[in-house]
């Protein structure tokens, strides 16, 4: 009998200790879930008063994650009193709970923000992973943001319609060390010769790495033109015709690639070591002012020097959107508000070396004065060359189709 | 013995692997560029420890939960192995086979789809971001280890002990504390720290089912490994591996101290 | 007696609860795999997304791949391991600084071992410096490029470095209690060490030992991290290739995700049957063992 009461008892504190867990359901200040869209903006900074945020997003840089969980947060809490925190989880992983959640019919969840953009908006959206419309109801929106900019009214040629504010630019740059390779190749021709004068010590990230799948568009729209994709049907063998001449380019560039082309690195961030170490001379970053980071922090020598195109290099903007069954819906909608202001911007590009997203003509005189007061370090590129060298995305679903034919087509052919 | 120089040769040749990795790891937490072909880094940098103390992360208060987690995670799935290993093994019930193979299920699918899988149950039962859904989701994974650890262990060490122990009048639950116990001592102790790295490690289904409110040292570390940058993951690297090291040392410690104390 | 019926069936109460969530979920992941998946609007019911998978050039030979990397390094890792956790028992190091260093490689994340195998291994790594050093080689691009090949050498030995220590932990438990107890009387009754090791230690440890082999053997098959980062970029390991899948954004296309990896769970099902077969028929040679 006594094995029996020592069992149950055993079997009864484990389902307790399970459940006293539960109770504690980590509470959170949210305000009411009132739909914001049927309040006025007063209501909303009123309701978003003394609540949390959760702005969910890549943690993998610590200047962004200081960023946010410092500036950001000091600013808000200052300003709107709201209790502001980043956590970092990549975009798949944030979609892969949001939709948990919504199979398992759960209405309030925990993000509130997200960072985002390009095919996985698209998709979230399209699932209704995303709240929306809300980029009207923001002061901010009208008063910094080109509504007349196609990247703020598509992303990746996808209509926004509203459900996410921009965030910050970016825009494909190449880059290598001055000291070892003066060169610096101004397009897809040239960059072939380079290739052939040091075989073996260029190459790109494998698709469908982010950084990767850019560079082969950037080289598509350098051998092929880039007006004819932006209204492309997502059909292979259409697709595939259209850019026949860059996997030709692309064959032609393999047998002087690192590892012959047969291989490509898994990722960008396995090329950036490479590149650190001296494996390959040169290097890509979607990050327009990576060099002067790396500089800074000592992972790149000062003579690396940043470049594009004659022709321009892709560039596209990272967004903001607010999930389906976000808590805090006001105090996330303030806390973009908030971002998308001079103030945040200003800072964002002063500590994080970020493009802004706010409009030139919409800044006072003092506001633009500030901007150019910003050192934005060695060897990089001034925002206007970049500004005159960008060229505009791709539809989000041609995107999986190219890396498909370039998988099939490009590597080790 | 002769052939105790070629096993001790054998372990020197071990440690030897094992920490050359490791010295080359701590080296890079404070290395700032090493290109080729520099036997040793070019320039060295500060800005990792620094960031480890004062950046973002509140690291203390990040160690300090995910320590108790995975110890929560380590005393819940020995608990729990042991006595599933007490069922087949000392009650041989039938199916003991069949328990030992499902054991080895959560293995058998990636642990992010399952996590996935398991998380829309858990939204169900109202466990949906709580710590009670972590230890939940780290017990899935841990405890195809423990199980499989107790198993063997309770059916190497038997009850013939713990029997004649009752003959000679202890109840049994004094028999399997004061014989059982710590004949299994071994084993227990590794289910507990093979459970205590499983959670310890997981990230992805501790960001699923904590939904980013349980913080873990893996949660902070990862992204930055997958960053690719080397000196600020070596600096995380270490302090992941060289806490729960330390864990191990006072846990063993505190172990060793009890069975003294009540031999 | 009815004690004796009750108390097992109350011990396995937590186990039983959450090996009900493990079906649960793999319950999921087979009706998803069919195209059963209404959040995405998906009402499907059919094998077709199995079929269509398995159709793909690239899938026979990624499978192939995958199951190369299982098995050598789950093979080489089991023989060190043991080879290992004997030296332990034997010299009467399993205790202390020996069990720390054994734990760190099952300590360290997988994606920081791809790091390191980097560093060590690349034709830019620390090997290749020395041999530079040396004169042995003018340049890097002549030190062999074990890495990235489509041989998947690089993820093999990262697993053996990782895995090879786990077997040995995880079989030392009970090879120490097993040789402390059994192993030491058979030498004391006058066998020798050796023989006492060979025809009682080791037959009485091998099921922790065949546990371990099948538990890395399975993380071998289905992990993507070192493959990935240390693989070629074709053929891909079956894992990465399933990773690639589930990563796209497009969720209708969710499904062919989940049918590749109801093909993981089919094939680690299936060898985790036939070790359990072979382990069967091994304990009865081995003279009924104590498995019976």
């Amino acid at each position: 009998m006594k094995r029996i009461i020592l069992s149950l008892l055993l079997a009864a504190v484990m389902v307790f200790s399970l459940a006293a867990c539960g109770t504690e359901k980590a509470e959170t200040n949210t305000s009411d879930a009132a739909d914001p869209a049927d309040m006025s903006w007063d209501e909303i900074l009123e309701a978003s008063k003394g609540t949390d945020v959760k702005f969910y997003g890549w943690g993998g840089d610590e200047n962004r994650n200081n960023w946010l969980n410092g500036t950001v947060a000091d600013y808000l809490k200052e300003n709107y009193d709201i209790n502001f925190e980043y956590v970092g989880m990549d975009i798949n992983d944030i979609l892969a709970k949001l939709t948990s959640e919504k199979e398992a019919g759960e209405d309030t969840g925990s993000i509130d923000m997200i960072w985002i953009n390009g095919e996985n908006f698209y998709s979230a959206k399209e699932n209704g992973l995303l709240y929306g419309p809300f980029t009207d109801k923001l002061p901010n929106t009208e008063a910094y943001i080109d509504q007349n900019d196609p990247e703020t009214l598509n992303d990746f040629c996808k209509p926004i319609d509203g459900y996410e504010s921009p965030y910050a630019k970016a825009q494909l740059v190449m880059y290598n060390d001055s000291a070892v390779t003066p060169e610096t190749p101004k397009s897809a021709a040239e960059l072939l010769e380079y290739a052939k004068a040091n075989p073996g010590k260029v190459t790109y990230p494998a698709l469908p790495d982010f950084t990767g799948s850019a560079f082969v568009r950037n080289i598509i729209y350098e051998t092929c033109g880039w007006e004819q994709f932006q209204d492309m049907e997502a059909d292979k063998d259409k697709v595939k015709e259209a850019i026949q001449p860059a996997l030709d380019y692309l064959k032609e560039l393999n047998p002087y690639l690192w590892n012959e082309g047969k291989t490509f690195p898994a990722d960008s961030t396995a090329l950036d070591k490479m590149f650190q170490d001296g494996e390959v001379v040169m290097n890509m970053s979607y990050g327009p002012f990576t060099v002067a980071s790396g500089i800074a922090d000592g992972t790149l020598k000062d003579t690396c020097q940043t470049f594009v195109f004659d022709k321009g290099n892709i560039g596209n903007t990272n967004y903001m959107a607010i999930a389906y069954d976000a808590p805090n819906k006001p105090g996330a909608m303030v806390a973009i508000n908030a971002i998308i202001s001079a103030d945040l911007q200003l800072t964002q590009y002063a500590e994080l070396k970020e493009l802004p997203v706010v409009a030139q003509d919409k800044l006072s005189d003092e506001e633009k004065a500030e901007f150019d007061k910003v050192d934005l370090g060695k060897g990089v590129l001034t925002q206007a060359e970049l500004l005159s060298h960008r060229l505009p995305e791709m539809p989000a679903d041609l995107v999986p189709v190219i890396e498909e034919i370039w998988t099939e087509e490009v590597v080790g052919k | 013995m002769k052939n105790k120089t070629a096993l001790r040769l054998i372990l020197v040749i071990t440690v030897i692997i094992i920490l050359l990795p490791v010295c080359v790891m701590l080296l890079w937490t404070v290395t700032g560029r090493w290109p080729w072909p520099s036997l040793l880094p070019e320039s060295y940098t500060g800005r990792t420890v620094a960031e480890l103390f004062t950046g973002s992360s509140k690291i203390y208060e990040v160690l300090a939960s995910s320590i108790i987690l995975a110890a929560l995670v380590a005393v819940l799935g020995t608990a729990i192995a042991l006595m599933t290993a007490r069922a087949t093994e000392v009650y041989r019930i039938k199916g003991a086979k069949l328990i030992s193979f499902a054991a080895l299920l959560p293995l058998m699918v990636p642990g992010t789809v399952f996590a996935m899988g398991i998380q829309v149950y858990l939204i169900r039962i109202g466990l949906g971001d709580t710590l009670a859904g972590v230890v939940i989701v780290h017990l899935v994974a841990a405890l195809p280890y423990c199980i499989t650890i107790m198993m063997d262990m309770t059916a190497a060490v038997g009850d013939s002990l713990e029997e004649q122990a009752q003959v000679l009048g202890a109840n049994p639950a004094r028999a399997f504390w004061s014989v059982g116990i710590p004949r299994l001592l071994p084993g227990i102790l590794s289910s507990i720290s093979m459970a205590y790295i499983i959670s310890y490690s997981q990230y992805f289904t501790t960001l699923l089912a904590g939904g980013g409110k349980i913080k873990t040292l893996a949660l902070v570390m990862v992204p930055y490994i997958q960053s690719g940058d080397r000196a600020l993951s070596s600096v995380y690297a270490v302090t992941f591996v060289g806490s729960a090291l330390m864990v191990f040392a006072i846990f063993e410690a505190i172990i060793h101290r009890l069975i003294r104390g009540s031999e | 007696m009815k004690r004796k019926q009750v108390v097992p069936l109350m011990l396995i109460i937590p186990f039983a609860l959450v090996t009900l969530l493990v079906l649960a979920a793999i319950f999921n992941i087979i009706i998803q795999s069919m195209g059963y998946m209404p959040v995405f609007g998906l009402y499907d019911f059919t094998p077709g997304y199995y079929v269509e998978v398995l159709k793909r050039s690239e899938v026979l030979s990624s499978l192939a791949v995958s199951l190369k990397i299982a098995f050598v390094s789950s093979v080489v890792s089991a023989v060190l391991g043991t080879l290992i956790c004997a030296a332990l028992v034997r010299t009467g190091k399993d205790k202390g600084i020996m069990l720390y260093t054994v734990r760190l490689p099952i300590l360290v994340p997988h994606t920081v071992v791809a790091v390191f195998t980097v560093a060590l291994m690349a034709q830019t790594g620390i090997f290749a410096r020395i041999a530079y050093a040396l004169g042995i080689i003018g340049d890097y691009t002549e030190f062999p490029n074990v890495l990235y090949g489509s041989g998947y050498f690089g993820a093999i030995l990262a697993y053996i470095w990782k895995e090879a220590p786990f077997i040995a932990f995880f079989s030392l438990a009970l090879m120490a209690s097993v040789s402390h107890t059994l192993g030491e009387a058979a030498e004391n009754l006058g066998a020798s060490s050796l023989k006492s090791f060979f025809h009682i230690t080791l037959p009485l440890s091998m099921p922790a030992v065949m546990r371990s082999f099948i538990i890395v053997f399975i993380y071998a098959f289905g992990g993507y991290e070192l493959p990935m980062l240390l693989g070629a970029t074709l053929p891909k390991a079956f894992p990465v290739y399933t990773y690639i899948e589930f990563m796209k954004p497009d969720f209708k296309l969710r499904p062919y995700a989940m049918a590749m990896n109801g093909i993981t769970l089919i094939l680690s099902l299936a060898m985790a049957l036939i070790y359990a077969f072979m382990m069967h028929r091994l304990m009865r040679r081995l003279g009924g063992g104590y498995e019976e």
